[in-house]
């Protein structure tokens, strides 16, 4: 294993992980969105547009553009387009000697640790999360950058991920370090 | 694994004495009078100024310091009293819930198999004992400030690995600097030593490199920063430097001079302030500088005028080497070498303790890193695969929208609100921008290379610190492709290897997408092989998983 070249692999590609997260992830992404970024965009465009109306009518004409401009189609647009996006790109596998996992939407990350690294699996259900039935699994090693999180799992399927992850790493041999 | 020199005397060598508690060493409760040094000296300064006649806020202060002195030295006095520490056989590990292992009685106990401890207990009423199993240590650093040398005590630190749990570093503050030595070698020796081969020693200080001194510190920034000290040590003691008759004289004159002679020699005596300011912290920081192979295992550097600084770094911990070629120093053929290795504690102190070599030539940089890696290094940058040129686009436009076009937009704009000097302002600063931005981009992009090297993957990036990673594939833990549609347009992906050493994740930026995984396949053998397709296949779409997949997994086989 020591040419200096890479260049006999040149030809290959790394596919997506073979499994969506479950697609309830999906209304919990756009609940996310809509309690952090997107709900407070629009509060804020309503209540001065009512204002406006109540007190300042002449300012509408301007300020009515400049608020759709600004926060109204900006706030519909990450609602709308960010869990779908999401969707489509996040995925995971697990497989012979590897945890694989894809997220984020605009800036995508896949990730991939052998299972001889792996030190803990940790499963986090948030109060959001719980609401849709969702869990997140987080596989930790040694590295900080190497730690995989699979968001948006059904409980379920966390779970036994999280089994199989435990009982896969252990036959690997490995010093997790 | 023949021992060249004679094996350390070991305390558990001898079985049959138990291990004695010792104590901390006592002229660490003068150490921990220094900080009134500071608020006394500022203090005697004012009377000094004022002729002797202290103020009403000064009596205030110096009873506030009598209190704390009474506050600190008997907190110190119960702390050294009720803090002991062994070097154990059996170990406290009963007591901290550790299992561990008896070393082999057949005499091929392997290294870390020891069941020896370092044991420290303290407190007044809550008595807690720290054991830590030797073969958990990774570093351990001896490190004396200028109170603590005039004391003649050291500051021993022992680092473990996996720095979340456990607490990571554990010191010993302070124990005479001979027994602090003796201490180490007692931690260190705990799986023997092997003979280094070959010279131990791989660099020694050499004078002659203090020419690069100034070209690494930020010399006109240090100036400014030491200014800014110097007013607030006089804010501090009460004197308003503006309201001094030289400063306001200098000021003056300064003002009604010819300006274009004088703001030249300003410009001048900064860049020669800071250059001195340089030499000293290089003096300072690398004095006695020595790094060397104290055996076979344990990687030594030694350094420090004032503050004489010790790390020891294990051979299995240091994963790589990173060279580094900040812009000037660069230009001046130099470089600087740091360690990529686990347990030197979090960024920032990794940062401080790494440092290998101080600003050398390039040749002895890079004789130095093979030297701590064990592997002859051949002309690093020789062999290292150019990054598409899609990347040295990404870099011209970056520069462009994030330099050159403010820049010019906002001089512009307030040209045009304001005055019409800064309009002109506005077009110089675009015509000499953007040449100095598109040259800084070229040599961004050329900078970009990656490439294995025998059991090394060697990836080098920057411009304004060119950075050669030199990392043991072997340490790879895990690989991460990052792109956004930008990137994905102009076919590129950044690849970040996580190691659990230095800073973690490494980046390699801007490699072509169709290369990407097929470098990192190469680096870190296994680790993604089963997710790979040929290029020209169609890539297998995700699916749903609302049933868990159970014959994919393949988890049965091992």
């Amino acid at each position: 294993m020591s040419e200096p070249e890479a260049e006999p692999h040149a030809a290959l590609v790394l596919r997506p992980p073979r499994h969506r997260v479950d697609p309830r992830a999906r209304r919990w992404w756009a609940a996310q969105a809509l309690l952090t970024l997107s709900g407070p965009m629009l509060l804020t465009a309503l209540v001065m547009a009512v204002l406006s109306v109540l007190f300042f009518p002449g300012a509408l004409p301007w300020l009515g553009p400049l608020l759709l401009v600004v926060l109204v189609v900006p706030g519909l647009g990450y609602l709308v387009v960010m869990p779908r996006w999401r969707y489509a790109v996040h995925a995971w596998e697990l497989g012979e000697r590897a945890v694989y996992a894809a997220g984020g939407w605009f800036w995508q990350k896949r990730r991939i640790a052998p299972l001889s690294r792996v030190q803990t699996v940790d499963t986090v259900r948030g109060p959001l999360q719980r609401r849709y039935g969702l869990a997140t699994v987080t596989v930790t090693t040694a590295s900080t950058a190497g730690d995989i999180k699979i968001a948006g799992l059904s409980d379920a399927d966390a779970e036994e991920l999280s089994r199989r992850i435990g009982e896969a790493a252990q036959q690997v041999p490995g010093d997790a370090v | 694994m023949s021992t060249s020199h004679p094996a350390r005397p070991v305390r558990w060598d001898h079985p049959s004495p138990p291990p004695r508690w010792r104590r901390l060493d006592p002229r660490t409760l003068l150490v921990h009078c220094g900080w009134m040094a500071a608020p006394l000296g500022s203090l005697a300064l004012t009377a000094l100024a004022t002729g002797g006649r202290i103020s009403a806020r000064g009596w205030i202060t110096l009873a506030v310091i009598a209190a704390s002195f009474a506050v600190v030295t008997t907190l110190g006095l119960i702390r050294w009293a009720r803090t002991e520490f062994r070097v154990s056989l059996d170990g406290g590990a009963d007591a901290a819930g550790h299992a561990t292992v008896r070393p082999d009685p057949a005499g091929g106990a392997a290294p870390g198999q020891y069941a020896a401890t370092l044991d420290i207990r303290s407190g007044l009423f809550n008595r807690r004992l720290r054991s830590i199993p030797l073969h958990r240590i990774r570093t351990v650093d001896l490190t004396a400030s200028p109170l603590h040398r005039l004391l003649g005590v050291t500051v021993l630190r022992a680092g473990t690995a996996g720095s979340g749990e456990g607490g990571g570093a554990l010191s010993l503050d302070a124990l005479a600097a001979p027994e602090a030595a003796r201490l180490r070698a007692e931690l260190l020796a705990r799986a023997g030593s092997a003979a280094a081969d070959g010279d131990p020693v791989l660099a020694r200080v050499d004078w002659r490199w203090l020419r690069y001194a100034p070209l690494t510190f930020w010399v006109v920034g240090g100036v400014f920063a030491a200014a800014g000290s110097v007013y607030r040590v006089l804010d501090g003691i009460g004197i308003e430097p503006w309201k001094l008759g030289i400063v306001r004289e200098a000021f003056a004159e300064f003002g009604t001079s010819a300006l274009w002679v004088t703001v030249p020699v300003a410009l001048l005596a900064v860049l020669a302030l800071g250059s001195v300011g340089a030499l000293a912290l290089y003096v300072e920081n690398w004095w006695n500088y020595r790094l060397e192979w104290t055996d076979g295992r344990t990687l030594q550097v030694r350094r420090g005028l004032f503050t004489t600084r010790s790390v020891a770094i294990e051979r299995a911990r240091l994963r790589g080497v990173l060279l580094r070629e900040p812009l000037m120093l660069r230009a001046g053929g130099g470089a600087l070498v740091r360690a990529v290795a686990g347990g030197l504690g979090n960024r920032e102190e990794n940062r401080k303790r790494s440092g290998l070599l101080p600003p050398a030539p390039r040749a002895e940089a890079l004789r130095v890193a093979a030297g701590a890696l064990r592997t002859p290094l051949p002309a690093a940058s020789a062999s290292l695969a150019p990054h598409p040129r899609a990347a040295l686009r990404r870099r011209r436009m970056r520069g462009m929208l994030c330099v050159v076009l403010p820049g010019t937009a906002l001089l512009a704009g307030l040209g045009a609100a304001l005055t019409p000097v800064l309009l002109h302002c506005a077009w110089v600063f675009a015509v000499v921008a953007t040449p100095l931005v598109l040259w800084l981009a070229r040599d961004a992009y050329r900078s970009l290379g990656h490439g294995l090297q025998g059991g090394f993957l060697v990836a080098r990036s920057g411009t304004f610190s060119r950075d050669t990673l030199v990392l043991q594939r072997s340490a790879i833990a895990a690989w991460t492709f990052t792109d956004s549609p930008f990137t994905r347009r102009s076919g590129l992906v950044t690849l970040t290897a996580a190691v659990a050493a230095g800073e973690d994740g490494y980046r390699i930026r801007d490699l072509a997408a169709g290369e990407a995984a097929g470098f990192a396949a190469a680096a870190g053998p296994g680790i993604l092989a089963e997710f790979l397709v040929p290029a020209g296949q169609s890539p297998v779409a995700s699916v749903d998983s609302r049933t868990f997949p159970g014959s994919s997994g393949g988890t049965q086989q091992g």
